[in-house]
C-alpha cells in the first residue's frame, strides 16, 4: 500500500501549483475520472445569484425566486430544485466544501503538525460563511438542516467536510483511526458552527477560542483513552500470565 | 435457510400468479359484446397505417383519439365518485401535493416585478377543473396573488361542459382568471410560442396519442424557464406492494366502475392504459428528449409509485 504517501506526494505538489492554473480533476480517490460537476450549469447560475439574496431574505424559497429572475428564469423555475431551501443551503455547503482546497494553501518547505493544519481548515471554512454573509442566516440554515427528511443528506455534506479536511490536511492513517478522527472533527466543527451563530465577538475571536477548547477536549479524551485502553491490555496481559502460572491452561 | 426458501417460493408464485391475473383479466369482463362491437380492432398496418395502443388492445392512431373521447364523454358526470371509489380518495392528496409543490402564483410584496404579474399556467387535459382550481386557490390565499390565470384545455367537450358546471361554484367564474378552451395537447395552434410559465397534465398524458409531439408542443409553449409538470400513474417499486395493487387495478376497479358508473369497458380500458404506460425512468427519458431540464432524479413517486410527478424545466438559451 504505497497509496498514502503517493497522495501526500500529490498533495504537496498540488499545493504548490499557481492558482490561476484552472485544477480540472480532484487529485485524490479518482485520480483517472474527474467527479462529475455537482450542479448543471442553470442550477449554478440560480443558486450562485439566490445566495447572493440570502443576507437580506434568509434561505427561503423567496432568496431562490428572486435568485431566479436574477438568472433571467421565472419564478416556476425554482421548481427545479425539489428540497426548496434546503438545495439552496446545499449548495452553499458544497461550494464551500470544494472551495476549501484552493482557500488553504499550506507553505511546502516548513513541518506543521497535522492537528494544527486541521485546525486551520476548520477555521477557514468557518470563515467563509463570515465572507458569503450567510453567517447571520445561518440559523435558519441548521434548522433546514436537522429536518428529519433532511437529516441524512446534511450528515452526508457534514462527513464529506470532515474527510475534506483531514485529507488536505495529509492524514494517512488506514486503522481504525480513520473514522475516529472523522467523526470527531464532524462533532467540534458543528458544534462550532452552533457557537458561531451566536457570537457577537469583533472578528469571530470567541468562536476562534471555542474551537480551540473543542479540539484539546478531544486530544485529551484521545489521550485518556489511549491510557485506558492501554492499561486494559496490561493489566489483561498480567492477568492471564499469572493464571498460567497457576498451572491454568490457557 | 428453509424458511427464507419457502418464502421466497411464496412470493414468486404470489407474482405468478398475478402475472396470470393480468394477462387473463381482458377476457373476463362481463359484458364485452358492447366492446368487441365497438372496438374490433383493424388489421394493424392496414393502408401502411401507423398503430398505437389503446389498453392492451392495438388500434390504428387514427382510431385511439376516438376511443378516448368515447371512454371520457361516459365517465365525465361520475369521475369525481369514480375517483374517490378507485383511489380510496387518495387522488385528492396527490393532487393537493402536486399543486402545493409547484407552488403557483408570485406574492407581490417579494416579487418586484411589475412587468409579468401573476403567473400564466396552461393545465391540461383538466377538463373537469380539478387542478385548475387548487392552482388559483394556492396562487390566491397563500402568495396572496390575484394575477395568476388558468386556461383549462380538454380534448373532450363533455369534460369541459362538467368543469365549467363545476367553476360556476368557485370564486374564478366569469373572471379573465380562469379560462376553458377545446384542444388537442399535440395542436396547440391557439396557444402562441413562449407563453406560458407553468404547464400541467395530471392524469392525462396516458392517454395521448403521440406523447413525444404532446412534449416538444409543451416545450414550444412554455417560456424560457417554464416548467412542464405531469401527474401520472407509473409503476410500483415494491414487487409485493405491487401483487396487491394488479389484484386491486384489475379486479376491483372494473368492477367498481360497472356497479357504480354502470360502465365496465371504460374503466377497464383506465387499468390498461395505466399498466402500458412508460415507467419513471422511460418517462424522464422522454421528458429530457424533448429539450427539458430535469430536476434531481427527475421524478417522485407517490404512494410508493402508483402515482409519479415529473417535471421538466425548459432552459434559458444564452444564459448558461
Amino acid at each position: 500500500m504505497a497509496t498514502p504517501t503517493r497522495l501526500t506526494r500529490t498533495l504537496i505538489r498540488s499545493s504548490l501549483r499557481p492558482l490561476s492554473k484552472p485544477i480540472t480533476a480532484r487529485h485524490y480517490r479518482a485520480h483517472d475520472s474527474p467527479p462529475p460537476a455537482p450542479f448543471t450549469p442553470a442550477e449554478s447560475a440560480i443558486l450562485s445569484a439566490a445566495l447572493s439574496h440570502v443576507p437580506a431574505n434568509g434561505f427561503t424559497s423567496t432568496a431562490l425566486r428572486l435568485g431566479a429572475r436574477d438568472a433571467g428564469y421565472l419564478d416556476a423555475s425554482t421548481n427545479l430544485f425539489p428540497r426548496g431551501a434546503f438545495d439552496l443551503v446545499n449548495y452553499h455547503l458544497v461550494t464551500q466544501r470544494l472551495a476549501l482546497k484552493d482557500a488553504v494553501q499550506f507553505p511546502a518547505g516548513e513541518r506543521i503538525g497535522v492537528g494544527k493544519k486541521v485546525r486551520t481548515l476548520a477555521l477557514a471554512r468557518l470563515r467563509a460563511n463570515e465572507e458569503v454573509g450567510v453567517v447571520g442566516r445561518w440559523g435558519e440554515a441548521l434548522a433546514l438542516m436537522v429536518q428529519p427528511t433532511l437529516v441524512p443528506a446534511s450528515l452526508a455534506e457534514l462527513a464529506r467536510l470532515a474527510d475534506e479536511m483531514w485529507f488536505l490536511a495529509g492524514d494517512t492513517a488506514v486503522d481504525s483511526s480513520w473514522y475516529t478522527k472523522r467523526a470527531s472533527l464532524a462533532t467540534v466543527y458543528s458544534a462550532t458552527e452552533v457557537f458561531m451563530t451566536q457570537d457577537q465577538s469583533a472578528g469571530f475571536k470567541d468562536t476562534e477560542r471555542f474551537l480551540d477548547a473543542r479540539l484539546e477536549d478531544v486530544m485529551r479524551v484521545g489521550g485518556f483513552l489511549g491510557g485506558v485502553g492501554e492499561w486494559v491490555g496490561y493489566t489483561g496481559h498480567s492477568v492471564v500470565n499469572v493464571l498460567r502460572s497457576k498451572g491454568v491452561r490457557i | 435457510m428453509n424458511v427464507s426458501t419457502s418464502k421466497l417460493l411464496a412470493r414468486r408464485q404470489l407474482l405468478l400468479s398475478a402475472r396470470a391475473a393480468a394477462r387473463r383479466e381482458p377476457y373476463r369482463c362481463f359484458s364485452c359484446s358492447i366492446r368487441h362491437e365497438q372496438q374490433t380492432p383493424p388489421p394493424p398496418g392496414e393502408n401502411g397505417n401507423r398503430t398505437t395502443h389503446f389498453g392492451f388492445e392495438t388500434v390504428a392512431e387514427a382510431l385511439k383519439e376516438k376511443k378516448v373521447a368515447t371512454v371520457f364523454s361516459s365517465v365525465a358526470s361520475s369521475y369525481d365518485t369514480m375517483n374517490d371509489l378507485m383511489s380510496l380518495g387518495i387522488h385528492r392528496l396527490w393532487k393537493d401535493h402536486f399543486v402545493r409543490n409547484l407552488n403557483p402564483g408570485s406574492n407581490p410584496l417579494t416579487s418586484r416585478s411589475p412587468i409579468s404579474p401573476g403567473w400564466n399556467i396552461l393545465d391540461i387535459a383538466g377538463g373537469t377543473g380539478d387542478i385548475a382550481f387548487r392552482m388559483l386557490d394556492h396562487a390566491s390565499t397563500l402568495n396572496h396573488d390575484a394575477h395568476t390565470r388558468v386556461t383549462v384545455a380538454d380534448i373532450n367537450p363533455d369534460m369541459l361542459a362538467e368543469g365549467r358546471k363545476r367553476a360556476l361554484s368557485t370564486p374564478y367564474a366569469r373572471t379573465p382568471r380562469l379560462d376553458f378552451v377545446e384542444a388537442n395537447a399535440e395542436h396547440l395552434d391557439m396557444i402562441p410560442d413562449a407563453s406560458i410559465d407553468l404547464y400541467t397534465v395530471a392524469f392525462g398524458i396516458r392517454n395521448f396519442t403521440d406523447k413525444d409531439a404532446a412534449l416538444r408542443e409543451a416545450f414550444r409553449v412554455l417560456k424560457p424557464g417554464g416548467v412542464f409538470a405531469c401527474l401520472e400513474f407509473s409503476k410500483v417499486n415494491s414487487a409485493l406492494f405491487d401483487a396487491v395493487y394488479k389484484r386491486w387495478s384489475f379486479g376491483a376497479i372494473p368492477l367498481i366502475g360497472q356497479l357504480v358508473a354502470g360502465d365496465r369497458d371504460s374503466y377497464q380500458y383506465l387499468v390498461e392504459s395505466i399498466e402500458k404506460f412508460p415507467s419513471q425512468t422511460e418517462f424522464r427519458d422522454m421528458i429530457e428528449r424533448a429539450g427539458f431540464l430535469v430536476p434531481g432524479k427527475g421524478w417522485e413517486d407517490l404512494t410508493g409509485g402508483i402515482a409519479a410527478i415529473h417535471k421538466g424545466v425548459k432552459p434559458v438559451e444564452g444564459m448558461i
